[in-house]
Parts: C-alpha cells; structure tokens; sequence
C-alpha cells in the first residue's frame, strides 16, 4: 500500500514537472526569451559565468591537446584536399586580377565596403552551446557595454552571427550556422542577391530564387543590408550551381569564419537594421552613429 | 537517501553542466562533431541512488540549468530530463542484471533524452528536426555516454557511499 502511495506520489510529481516544463517553454517562445524567462538566464548567467570561466581556463590545454591531436588525425586529408585546392587555384590565376577589378567595381558600386568604419565593442566567448542542437555562443560583453539584442557579431573573417539575447555583462549570439538563423547576401561575383540559412552541423545553404545567372564555386558572399550591416564576409559558395525554372537555385556554403577557434569576436554596435537607407537604385547606404552608454567603443 | 547523498547529487549536477557548457559544449571537443551528454548521464548515474521524489525534481533541475545556461527555450531540457530519470527509476532494478545491460540503459536512456529535446524543440518552432544531421546528433552522445559510463557510473557509486552492485552470478 505504502509503494503504491509513493509510486502515485512520484508520477503526480513527474506529470507536474512535465506540465510546468511545457508552460515555461511556451511562455518563454511567447515572449520571445524576454520576460520572467530573461530575469532567470540573466540570474543564472551572473552566477554561473565565473565558475564557466575558471572551467575554460582550467582544461584549456586539454580542449588544446584534443584539438592537437583531431588535427593530426586529419592532415593527410587536409593535404589532399589542399593539393586539389592549390590545382583549382592555379588555374583561376589568370583570370584572378580581372575578377578581382569586377569584384572591386561591384562593391564600389553597391556600397558594400567592409564596414571598418562602424562601432564595434570586442568580446570574449565565454560558454558555448550545449549540445549540437545548439548552435550559439556566450560573451563577456551585455547592455552594460551598449549591446542589444539583434546587433551583428563579427570577428576578423566575417559574419559569425547576431545577438539574441542580452543581460547586463553577457549576451548571447546565434551563429549563422543555426538553422533558426538566416542572412540575406550578395553573390559580388554575379551581383545576385539571395539568403544563407543556417542547417547545424552541415554546411549552411544558400537559396536563391530569381537567380538567373549560376553560382560558381568560390564565389564570396557578402551581407546585403536588411538585418545585418552590408558588406560583411559571410562565406564563400562551396560548389557550382544554377537554378532551374521553377525551382530556387540551393547550394552549400563554406562560412567565413572558423566555428571552432572562435575565441573573440566584435560586436557592431554602431549599426541598426534602421540605420540602413535603401535608395531608388537599391543601394544600400548606412550611417555609422556611435551607441549611447558607457561603452568601451573601437572602430570609429 | 541521505542528505548527503542530495548535495553530492547537485554538486555533481552543477560541475556536469559547467562541463557540457564549456568543455563539451558546440565547437570543443566535439568528435564526429557530436560530443557526450555528459548532464544525462550524470542524471542518469545518481538517479539510481535516489528516492523517486527527489530523483525526478534532480532530472528536471538539471535539464532547467541547461535550458539557462543554452540557447534553447526555457523547458525543453527541464521536460526531456525529467522524462530521463522518471524512466531510470523505474528500470533501475534491471542494472542489477550485468553491465550489457547497463550499458543498453545508458544508451536508450541519453536516446530519450535527444530524442525528446529534439521533438520538443521542432514542437516549439526551434526547427531541430530540420536539421541535416538530426540522427548523428542523437546517437553519438549516446555512444559516448554509454562508453563514458565505465568511468562515471564506478565514480557515482562511490560517492554516493553505496557498494557496487552486486551481480546476481557473483551472490
């Protein structure tokens, strides 16, 4: 009878806690990761963030070591694979200062110079996502820093992602490679506009669906303005493709940046969808004001 | 059950998911792209030693901190670790049985577990189904974990101040 109790008690608990995990999970999509829900990421990113850097500092040489050794695990693959690529390469030497003057005309043209001149605030990844499924980063930089939610993350390669969500000393970026995300990009090479859609683990995918002239493999791919800054390198087309009629032109890309050596990135704080001017031509302008707020701000 | 026992629990509960955030997290060690769930297993390990009560609310504790300290919505692990150790508890007599068995449990169990996040998170528009490589993401953790569990689960019955399970062939 006693087991019986205990077994009723047990499974009252289990379909509570199931029924108020549904709730939390409902709440927190509803209200879009703000609310009650923001209050105790905010809470437990405080309390955990010391503990999760003491960690990252202590098994360093082991991520270190590890990495080493997948590294070695992986050269003679690597090597072939760069012996093609150097192949592939000397072939387009010929062709290379002419793409490069068309390239150079494109982006003068469509106002997508680099955008060196924009405010950015630097960062360090602090924690990581927490499973595959889990396609996001967490820095040491909040809304003390002048971070909001939405601005584009960057580091030396290009586009790693934007940020999703804020507290006072961290925020989170999703990267571009989470299937939740997507960029809307410039092909420079045929002046093609289209969007890049994160897939997880695989390459993410562009799509295009008015495409009329084919992408080449090699192909860099520029942000085209909209939610993020122009002209930010997000990745380069990893094989040739053309669309056909009725159908959307999809092929895989190879991202700019290299996920697994992020260790700091910059934050554009100094930029705002908003900020962005489309004229009658379609060319993007943006302003470059600097955020209000105690920011320590590079760039400007 | 200890008091003991409860705070070992979450002091191990706390360091696993420091681990998964940081060391094991997306973009370190990760091989084949996939690493340990090491928060499930350590579920999984100390549940076994617990009272139902206090088994269930330690599943649902830990996947709440993952869902704080990750990118998924509130919940989603709350909802898939709590499933994890209601079902541990009920099969926890099996691991009486030998180590194939164990090592079965471990792997069906860390399965649920991705499984369950998986669908719930497609259920809440996190789109994680859609991805490519959904079925890798499930089964490696759930390898590693089965191989990671020789060294856990000794350790957890340590710990926890119980003598290993006794087999039946060796009563």
């Amino acid at each position: 009878m006693q087991s019986f109790r205990r077994f009723d008690r047990s499974t009252t608990l289990f379909v509570g806690l199931l029924v108020v995990s549904f709730l939390l999970a409902t709440f927190d999509v509803r209200s879009q990761g703000e609310g009650v829900g923001n209050v105790m990421r905010d809470g437990a990113q405080s309390l955990f963030s010391p503990l999760q850097d003491f960690a990252v500092a202590v098994t360093r040489p082991l991520v270190g070591f590890v990495d080493g050794v997948s590294n070695i695990a992986g050269l003679r693959d690597e090597n072939e694979r760069l012996q093609e690529r150097v192949i592939e390469l000397e072939a387009l030497v010929g062709d290379a200062e002419q793409l490069e003057r068309r390239v150079e005309e494109l982006e003068r043209s469509l106002g997508l110079d680099p955008p060196d001149d924009l405010a950015a605030v630097s960062a360090r990844i602090t924690a990581l996502g927490n499973s595959a499924f889990d396609q996001v980063r967490f820095i040491d930089k909040g809304s003390e820093a002048g971070i909001v939610k939405g601005q584009a993350v960057i580091d030396e390669n290009g586009l790693v992602g934007r940020i999703d969500f804020v507290s006072n000393d961290s925020a989170r970026v999703r990267l571009i490679t989470d299937p939740q995300s997507g960029v809307g990009v410039r092909d420079v090479a045929t002046n093609e506009t289209g969007w890049v859609e994160g897939q997880g683990l695989d390459f993410p995918q562009l799509k295009m669906f008015n495409a009329v002239e084919e992408v080449t493999a090699g192909d860099r791919l520029f942000t085209a303005g909209g939610r993020y800054p122009p002209g930010i390198l997000v990745g380069t087309v990893r094989s040739t493709a053309e669309s056909e009629a009725g159908f959307a032109l999809i092929t895989d890309v190879v991202p700019a940046i290299e996920l697994s050596r992020l260790d700091y990135v910059k934050v554009i704080v100094g930029w705002s969808p908003l900020d962005a001017d489309v004229d009658d031509t379609g060319t993007v302008t943006t302003t470059t004001e600097p955020p209000s707020g105690p920011a320590e701000v590079e760039g400007q | 059950m200890t008091g003991r026992q409860i705070a070992i629990t979450l002091a191990l509960v706390v360091a696993a998911v420091i681990l998964q955030t940081t060391v094991f997290g997306d973009g370190r060690i990760q091989p084949f792209g996939s690493a340990p769930n090491i928060v499930t297993l350590v579920v999984i390990a100390t549940v076994r030693y617990l009272d139902p009560e206090p088994g269930i609310l330690i599943g649902f504790t830990a996947g709440l901190l993952l869902d704080l300290l990750g990118g998924s919505p509130l919940g989603l692990w709350a909802m898939s670790l709590t499933v994890v150790a209601f079902v541990t508890l009920r099969v926890r007599r099996r691991a009486d049985e030998g180590w194939p068995i164990v090592a079965i449990g471990i792997f069906g169990l860390t399965l649920l577990g991705q499984v369950l996040f998986a669908v719930g998170g497609t259920l809440f528009g996190q789109r994680t189904l859609n991805n490519p490589s959904v079925v890798q993401t499930m089964i490696l953790p759930s390898l590693y974990n089965t191989l990671l569990a020789a060294l856990v689960l000794p350790g957890v019955t340590k710990l926890m101040g119980v003598g290993p399970v006794v087999r039946n062939w060796a009563k």
